[in-house]
């Protein structure tokens, strides 16, 4: 008789892979994830508008939740528990360096450096920058139609940032995904593309425009968005600002099953710091990979089906035929 | 764990055949896929150039599973001499090729478990799985290069195995 069941022993994976999603500061409103409808995914094409930052290395889960004990009687003996604080860390390391993943290992404003200006001051966040040029209708998140004279600026292997001018506004600023809060009004009309997420890589350059090599995060350039090249990335310990995000850790098993662990909202915790690894554990004071060491604090958000606070989701789909 | 070992290797030889369709070998007087397993064939003292030979060594079981976990040690073979029209100045290069062609090979690392001993092959419940590959360094014979990639390949037994 042909078996139409077997009995899973616990799951065997090799590695851990993070998605993140941008939290609407404004609304607080994170981002969820339905394993019932999204679960089955392909794991390189992550739903909108998680972003895949790829596998990652040193994945730990450290539940900081307290309870207490309710006592009664002589001697006293606990009756019943009460959960007294609700709190859960994250910590892991990320194997690549994107604008993405540098923010998120890091406790303050992530920004971008702005190609500078002839004979610009020198400044630690990146000097007055060059003048934005503006795309020409017809943009999309993967193309930026410019007049022939502006896309001469750019070169194949550029990177860009796109974002409105600052105009004196405070609260959260970049879109779709805030990158900063404003406490008091600023001067530089560059501080929107300076701590934009809404970066990508140039391919191509033409008499048209710009062809990137991955899609803008926030798609196609919104009305009133400017164009400038970036030579890289600088963020500072310390600062008011804390990123968050909601995040999203995939576990698949060796028999197709997955586990999920879902946090609303997630906040960096730690300031920036960087794990040493070596290529050769063999020669230990040879070449060495430096990781991005991310620590987060997971926040609680409100479960509409109960009311019950909560910090995490752990989902699990078993494999086709096991027994469960 | 039969199934196991018939299954690992029937997907590298698919996979195998996508990836270098012109890695071929003459056996028995047919053209195959450039990949065949040691113990199901004739008796060499030198094996063949330019083609994978699958080689099963170690064997392992964890009994305490609800489901008994079998580890087999797997050892991938492969050898050239370069080509006759480079005077096997190539073989360095041909070596390369060939170790490409086992870590494309070996990607994904799990593959359905099917019964190959029903015709047609009969598909089972579980996967069967491996780790990533160790490269043992080049050996070097005269003008021939030669090289093993070791892998433990898992399985779970199913009923009826």
């Amino acid at each position: 008789m042909v078996s139409t069941w077997f009995s899973a022993p616990a799951p065997v994976t090799r590695r851990v892979r993070a998605y993140f999603a941008p939290v609407n500061r404004s609304t607080q409103t994170p981002e969820l994830f339905d394993p019932s409808q999204q679960g089955c995914f392909n794991l390189e094409a992550p739903p909108a508008p998680w972003i895949d930052l790829g596998w990652i290395q040193g994945f730990a889960r450290k539940p900081a939740s307290k309870s207490t004990s309710l006592l009664t009687g002589i001697p006293a003996a606990p009756l019943e528990q009460a959960r007294e604080t609700l709190e859960t860390q994250v910590s892991l390391q990320f194997l690549n360096w994107t604008k993405l993943t540098m923010a998120l290992a890091t406790d303050s404003q992530h920004m971008n450096l702005l190609t500078p200006a002839s004979a610009a001051a020198p400044s630690a966040c990146g000097a007055e920058a060059l003048p934005a040029v503006n795309p020409q209708s017809g943009s999309t998140s993967t193309s930026i139609q410019l007049a022939s004279a502006d896309a001469a600026r750019f070169a194949a292997g550029s990177i860009i940032a796109v974002d409105v001018d600052y105009a004196g506004q405070t609260g959260y600023v970049g879109s779709p995904i805030a990158g900063a809060f404003v406490r008091q009004a600023l001067a530089d009309v560059d501080y929107i593309r300076r701590v934009t997420f809404n970066v990508a890589l140039v391919s191509q350059v033409n008499a048209t425009g710009l062809v990137l090599a991955q899609p803008l995060p926030g798609g196609a350039p919104a009305v009133g968005s400017k164009l400038q090249a970036i030579v890289g990335f600088v963020d500072r310990e310390g600062g008011s600002f804390y990123q968050e995000w909601s995040g999203l850790f995939v576990s698949q098993g060796s028999q197709g099953e997955r586990i999920f662990f879902h946090y609303p909202r997630l906040q960096t915790m730690a300031g920036t710091e960087e794990a040493i690894s070596p290529l050769n554990q063999k020669h230990q004071n040879g070449q060495s990979r430096i990781l991005l060491k991310g620590q987060f604090l997971a926040l609680p958000v409100t479960d509409p089906l109960d009311g019950e606070r909560v910090v995490c989701y752990r989902s699990f789909l078993p494999a086709a035929h096991a027994l469960v | 764990m039969q199934n196991a070992k018939d299954s690992f290797y029937m997907a590298l030889r698919a996979r195998l055949t996508t990836i270098n369709p012109e890695r071929t070998i003459l056996m028995r007087g047919a053209v195959r896929p450039g990949i065949l397993v040691e113990e199901a064939e004739a008796p060499v003292s030198q094996l063949p150039t330019d083609v994978f030979v699958l080689r099963w060594l170690a064997l392992g079981a964890d009994l305490d599973l609800d489901s008994t976990m079998v580890a087999t040690q797997c050892e991938l073979i492969y050898q050239t001499c370069g080509t006759q029209s480079f005077g096997g100045l190539d073989r360095g290069r041909a070596l390369s090729q060939m170790d490409e062609e086992v870590l494309a090979m070996i990607h994904p690392f799990y593959t359905p478990k099917l019964n190959y001993a029903a015709t047609p092959p009969a598909a089972m419940l579980t996967q069967v799985f491996w780790d990533e590959p160790e490269f043992a360094p080049i050996t070097i014979q005269r003008d021939r290069l030669s090289r093993t990639a070791t892998t433990i390949v898992y399985s779970y037994q199913e009923q009826g195995e």
